[in-house]
């Protein structure tokens, strides 16, 4: 009955009827390794029907887990905590300058291999990321200086070089620099520093990862491996995940307390920290009447943003407020400012009567025009497929009705609603916005005048075209500051031109979706103790594979 | 032989159209292969890094008019390319590693759904009235009705969920590598079953109609009279005389069926987490990935012609009238 024991006690119902109707049915033999030490972490990944064996980590489809558990970075920043963990590197430091970034390698770090870490496989990696995957264009060189120390030399004072150079997956120099081809190679047997490098097994379903044998942490590899299953959709890995045959269920799951948690409340446990990127209604701003803050701010007052969060997003998320920084940045929040919040309140009369201030009067009919005569009516643009937000913007079109706004919800498939942004071809939309661990990159996108194209130009960043020239040399400051008194000081400053030119209506900090059961490990990371978000796919999974422990 | 060089003539005009389609239709899609990829993760890059991944990825970006010549000679080596949704894995690569699980389950399904669909037809007509005939074709029907997923998922439900008698997913149990092992062979076949179930519960209906139609129509001809009065058996003549000749648009059917199982069945697929193209096809659409789509494409087109001319050939065995005409 070698089947029925790897199955959890769930399935063995469902297996020994099989057994029964089919005569039995035995296990391959690649899973007798894993046995010997109880089950591997099981894990779904809901939005791949099938892996391939690509380890590649300069592919922007490489196998789940390639980042997390094969190759590691030098630090990685946890957004739960706000912190700052030193990984393969122990220390850095920048120089007075902030010309040059310098990392100090940890000691008796050593690749799957067995060869040692050094400085020039980090100089190798970020080569190699930089010609195949672009990025960095503030990097002049790195140098290894020593065998354990590597430098950065920057063409500018950058302080998000820091966590960006930091947060690339280190590759073994001896090895990548042999490819000719490295962008399309499939490393299809990966030698990296990470807990978990060997592949046990690789079926088109399901892979299985061993531990590293020469692991530089041996004493926190306490898992016996990792076993990923492929799903074509959420359904099917929340069945996985009801059912219990997974541990870690890092993908959305509606009313996830009746339909998970409910079955085995003693084990089964969720956390949705709001630390994913910050959820905007961006309005185009190259476009009338948008182009006025203060229709922005009356629009923004007209929003329900409790009953967003309560009924659009199930009660998972928390309201955004008029610094945008909820959530992941809330560390840099001024205050001040977060008490005085005025546009972000829902206050539909102070709405109606900026509204007829500007001109925007309701005819006979409740229904308001536009200064010109024209009837105010524009479209909310939002993905199919993303269900809560679909009924985010139909609260907010409700909530805009109620005061004489005609807004549609406009929901073609993302692919099309993302051309639309990218070309400025729309009213306004539902979208996310950029998620870093320094706001320099958020407030950029959403102000920052040289990321504005015309209405037509392709645009990657800024979407609803908003820029102030005061930001674009505040930022610049921002860049070049690198004490945290300086730094804050900035972002105060970023945060009240956001709140006096409403680029975007924030809605609320995405929340990291993330439930796991702690029937076979422990050690998951909570809201008491956020050492790390429940994302599988987040630099941060690491600090979770090498903090889980088997049940006793 | 005129016939079939005729036929012939005809099935190359056919590809050519629609591979000319294959290389129009997703490049009138809006966006490109690298901001659908952004789009699905959530992500947002800098233009330069979205160029770097364009160059990478070997996105076209040529005019049509250089693409399209370049993209026929391809197709005539068989050159389909490298996948851009999943770089950097050869297309044909991406394409072998499904295909096996989608003849699987399509053909055994359709193998199933044929043969008991064509029987029940048969019998149904046979004996008009009977209780076979006028109960089970209603039934049939309300169940054909019902969308393939809906009967999918509540059959994972039932049979799944609440009994627990058949696997929740995937082809196989997680751990095992194929092999022609007897436990393998009966593993894979559990984890067929309630799939397969599935799309024959579904398309059984259509068969059975259309059977039991044409056989009404055969079982008034004179030469099953004949047969009678000459005395023969009953299963000879339901079989040989009749059945046999109102197969000809069975036939026709199957040969259709036969190319579409290349397709995929993408809702099954979805549902019970069963490999297959289905899936890779919409990934493929979704994710603009003009190589794989075009290879997919292809194989589907090269699959229905090619059961279209094998079932052409059939006929000409099978209905002497096709030959002379």
């Amino acid at each position: 009955m070698v089947y029925a024991r790897l199955t959890s006690a769930r399935r063995r119902v469902g297996a020994v009827v099989l057994l029964g109707t089919l005569g039995l049915v035995g296990c391959g033999s690649s899973t007798a390794d894993s046995a010997a030490e109880g089950p591997p972490l099981t894990i779904p990944r809901e939005d791949m029907g099938n892996f391939t064996r690509n380890f590649n980590p300069f592919s922007p489809n490489s196998a789940p887990m390639t980042h997390e558990a094969i190759y590691e970075s030098l630090l990685i920043y946890n957004p739960a905590a706000g912190d700052t963990v030193p990984w393969l590197a122990e220390s850095w430091e920048a120089s007075e300058d902030g010309l040059t970034l310098t990392f100090h390698l940890r000691e008796g770090v050593t690749w799957s291999d067995g060869e040692p870490l050094s400085a020039e496989d980090v100089v190798t990696s970020v080569e190699l990321q930089k010609e195949l995957l672009g990025g960095f264009e503030y990097l002049d060189s790195a140098t290894a200086d020593d065998e354990s120390t590597v430098s950065f030399h920057l063409d500018r004072p950058f302080s998000p070089a820091l966590h960006q150079l930091g947060q690339m997956s280190i590759v073994p120099a001896h090895i990548w620099s042999e490819h000719d081809d490295p962008g399309e190679d499939l490393n299809e047997e990966p030698v990296g520093t990470g807990p978990y490098t060997e592949v046990v097994s690789f079926q088109s379903q399901s892979f299985e990862l061993g531990p590293n044998p020469e692991y530089w942490q041996p004493e926190k590899q306490r898992i016996p491996g990792i076993r990923m299953l492929a799903f074509a959709g959420n359904d099917g890995a929340n069945l996985a995940a009801i059912s219990g045959d997974v541990d870690w269920a890092p993908q959305y799951m509606p009313d996830i307390e009746t339909t998970f948690v409910a079955q085995d409340p003693e084990h089964r446990h969720y956390w949705f920290p709001p630390t994913g990127a910050q959820i905007n209604w961006q309005l185009n701003t190259a476009q009338e009447p948008f182009d006025d803050p203060q229709v922005r701010k009356a629009l923004s007052m007209a929003i329900d943003r409790e009953h967003i969060v309560e009924v659009g997003m199930a009660g998972y998320a928390i309201p955004a407020d008029c610094t945008g920084l909820v959530g992941t940045y809330e560390m840099w929040q001024d205050p001040a400012l977060v008490d005085d919040c005025e546009w972000t309140e829902h206050d539909p009369d102070a709405a109606e009567d900026l509204l007829d201030e500007l001109g925007f009067t309701a005819g006979a009919d409740g229904a308001r025009s536009t200064p010109d005569g024209d009837p105010f009516t524009f479209d909310i643009s939002v993905g199919s497929t993303s269900s809560d937000w679909l009924s985010v913007a139909n609260i907010i079109s409700q909530n805009l009705a109620d005061i004489g706004i005609r807004a549609s919800v406009d929901s073609p498939d993302w692919a099309s609603v993302v051309a639309a942004y990218e070309s400025g071809d729309f009213d306004t939309g539902i979208v996310w916005s950029a998620n870093e661990p320094s706001p320099y990159q958020y407030f950029r996108t959403l102000m920052s005048p040289e990321t504005v194209t015309d209405i037509g130009d392709q645009t990657f960043e800024n979407y609803h075209r908003f820029g102030d020239d005061r930001a674009d040399a505040l930022l610049d400051d921002l860049a070049a500051a690198s004490e945290p008194e300086e730094q804050h000081e900035l972002v105060g400053e970023l945060q009240a031109l956001y709140d006096e030119t409403a680029p975007v209506i924030p809605l609320f900090p995405g929340p990291e979706w993330g439930a796991y059961t702690t029937e076979n490990f422990v050690g998951w990371p909570d809201e008491d103790d956020p050492y790390a978000t429940l994302s599988t796919r987040s630099p941060t999974t690491v600090l979770v594979l090498t903090s889980l422990e088997p049940v006793e | 032989m005129g016939y079939i060089l005729r036929r012939l003539g005809f099935y190359a005009l056919a590809f050519w159209a629609s591979i000319t389609l294959n290389f129009m239709l997703p490049r009138l899609m809006p966006g490109d292969p690298v901001t659908r990829m952004l789009s699905r993760s959530q992500q947002r890059l800098e233009p330069h890094q979205v160029e770097s991944l364009q160059r990478l990825l070997g996105v076209d970006t040529g005019p049509w008019w250089e693409e399209y010549p370049a993209y026929i000679g391809r197709v005539l080596t068989g050159d389909f390319g490298v996948s851009i949704s999943q770089f950097p894995t050869p297309v044909s690569d991406v394409i072998a590693s499904q295909m096996p699980w989608t003849l699987l389950l399509g053909g055994v399904s359709l193998v199933i759904a044929v043969i008991l669909g064509n029987l029940l037809g048969i019998l149904a007509a046979w004996r008009r009235g009977s209780v076979l005939d006028s109960l089970l074709p209603p039934v049939m029907i309300f169940i054909g009705s019902f969308p393939y997923f809906w009967i999918a998922m509540g059959s994972l439900y039932l049979f799944g969920i609440v009994l627990g008698w058949s696997p929740l997913r995937h082809a196989h149990s997680v751990g095992m590598t194929p092999t022609w092992s007897i436990e393998f062979v009966l593993d894979v076949a559990a984890h067929l079953i309630l799939p397969a179930l599935s799309i024959v519960l579904v398309s059984l209906g259509g068969w059975m109609l259309g059977m039991r139609n044409t056989m009404i129509a055969t079982n008034a001809e004179d030469y099953i009279l004949m047969a009678q009065a000459k005395g023969l058996s009953t299963p000879r003549i339901m079989l040989r005389y009749a059945a046999r000749n109102a197969l000809l648009p069975s036939v026709t059917n199957i040969g259709l069926s036969i190319g579409f199982i290349v397709g995929g069945a993408l809702l099954t697929e979805v549902v019970f987490a069963y490999p297959g193209v289905g899936y890779q096809l919409l990934g493929a659409v979704q994710g603009l990935d003009y190589p794989l789509m075009q290879g997919m494409f292809l194989t589907i087109t090269a699959a229905v012609l090619l059961a279209n001319f094998l079932i052409d050939i059939v006929y000409t065995q099978l209905d002497p009238r096709v030959r002379t005409s």
